[in-house]
């Protein structure tokens, strides 16, 4: 069936049996080996990186990682152009789409584009309910730069969520500090909140005191009262 | 004026180009990369990215196979490493780097056309191995279909390296020895019925194929021993060696001719 064999090689393009099997086998399996080795070094490296924030849908990360094919279709779905595609620095999830809240958030479409145009599983394309999305959960990391816990009527992050009194509730107390006001507390429900940043984008601080996190997942509640 | 294959392929390499970009100009025509998109709503998908992902994910997703299946099926029929010669953007850099190579004089050497089968043979022990798909990584043609999709600049810098290497050290290196998506077309060529056909009447062995292709040893068969038809899976059905054969001697055959023509040349 296949025609050419050394000796035809041999005659035609003069490389020895040496040269044949140097450059055959040995060089692009030196290739692959060192390609391995590197790969794997970037690997480890990456997985220090910390949290990238996901489009809608996204399986978790390590698997998410591992499905998606870095085709961009997401990016292009999103009618906000709140997805990117990641650069070098993302190591090993080069080219993986992610949401720069600070930048745009996800704005949450009810038909979910992004995930439903995803090839490969990375995104769930039967998710079509955006109150189940998971991208992470907001957190206030900042607790005394945040205005409204130091007794100002800011309350901008709950005003904006796109699940207003479900994802973020405020929760009024006294002030001690003044004795006669109140503190406006916005308080995060993690099993309500999708992760979708705007409370982060909106946030009137240089730098947010509220940032989207990995999700929270749920615990088992032995403490009813 | 005769017939040549080259303006056809070369407008299509450009389309190809043009319908990555064509989402930044609003236009509805094509969404993705030429690892997985989508035509007119039809989805595609290279079946060396589904490999990859389904390998390393272990997550089953019936249209991704379906997509993938469709551009095996066109590559089969249309002869393997059509792909390369036809549609990959690497390979217009290829040859950009050939054009620029031969004007400076620089970068002789070549090396085995196995690697890209090694290569490929990697890349899916590693996406099993790892849990990654590994060619997508470092994938150049993804690279640079980002770069034209999203205005991408600095992943470049691997495009460009690779042009630096196939100029001053080795021919073609990428698209010859070490893409993996070339090795799993080779593997459909080897295959496929649509093949570049030889006439031993017509030859003058003047050597003028074998300057033009890309992978020059596929024609070796044929040269030496009279072979009816370019059977390497290896070769790209590019037509460069149909176009400048001045005795017409290269053709383009259908189906599989497996006879060997007489050795002897008529005066």
């Amino acid at each position: 069936m296949r025609y050419y064999h050394l000796n035809n090689l041999n005659q035609h393009t003069g490389i020895s049996r040496r040269r044949f099997l140097k450059d055959g086998m040995l060089v692009p399996l030196a290739l692959a080996v060192a390609g391995g080795s590197i790969s794997t070094l970037f690997l480890r490296r990456a997985d220090a990186r910390g949290f990238y924030l996901r489009p809608p849908g996204a399986v978790e990360e390590t698997r998410f990682l591992a499905a998606c094919v870095k085709c961009g279709k997401c990016a292009q779905a999103c009618p906000y152009g709140s997805i990117k595609m990641a650069g070098g620095e993302a190591g090993i999830g080069i080219g993986t789409p992610h949401i720069v809240t600070r930048e745009v958030p996800c704005h949450l479409c009810p038909d979910i584009p992004c995930a439903k145009t995803c090839p490969s599983g990375a995104l769930d394309r039967k998710l079509n309910d955006i109150e189940k999305i998971r991208m992470g959960t907001a957190v206030i990391i900042d607790r005394e730069n945040c205005l409204s816990l130091r007794g100002l009527r800011c309350e901008v992050c709950y005003r904006q969520c796109p699940l207003i009194d479900k994802a973020i509730t405020i929760e009024p107390r006294h002030n001690t500090r003044t004795g006669v006001h109140s503190i406006m507390e916005p308080v995060i429900h993690a099993d309500k909140c999708v992760g979708c940043g705007i409370c982060e984008n909106a946030c009137v601080r240089d730098k947010p005191v509220i940032r989207v996190l990995a999700a929270i997942p749920g615990q088992k509640d032995y403490y009813e009262f | 004026m005769s017939f040549k294959w080259w303006p056809i392929r070369r407008a299509v390499q450009l389309s190809i180009i043009a319908l990555i970009a064509s989402p930044l100009f609003e236009l509805n025509l094509f969404n993705g990369n030429l690892a997985a998109g989508e035509l007119l709503g039809i989805k595609l998908a290279d079946p060396l990215a589904f490999l990859q992902a389904t390998l390393a994910s272990h997550l089953f997703i019936a249209s991704f196979l379906g997509a993938a299946l469709i551009v095996t099926a066109v590559y089969l029929a249309s002869g393997g490493r059509t792909f390369c010669g036809w549609v990959c953007p690497m390979y217009l850099l290829s040859e950009i780097s050939e054009k620029l190579r031969r004007r400076l004089g620089t970068g002789e050497r070549t090396y085995s056309l196995n690697g890209t089968r090694w290569a490929l043979a990697m890349t899916i022990i590693l996406s099993i191995l790892t849990g990654i798909p590994v060619f997508e990584i470092l994938s150049p043609l993804g690279v640079s279909s980002r770069a034209i999709m999203f205005n991408g600049r600095l992943p470049l810098l691997l495009v460009g390296a690779i042009l630096v290497v196939e100029v001053c050290v080795a021919r073609r290196i990428w698209c010859r020895s070490l893409c993996p998506v070339g090795g799993f077309y080779t593997l459909l060529g080897q295959i496929s019925p649509i093949r570049v056909s030889f006439s031993r009447e017509r030859c003058t062995d003047c050597g003028e194929c074998l300057r033009v292709c890309p992978v020059e040893e596929v024609l070796t068969p044929s040269l030496a021993d009279n072979m009816p038809q370019i059977t390497s899976g290896d070769c790209t059905r590019c037509g460069d060696c149909i176009d400048i054969c001045p005795a017409k001697a290269l053709g383009v055959g259908v189906w599989y001719t497996h006879s060997v023509q007489s050795k002897e040349v008529s005066p």
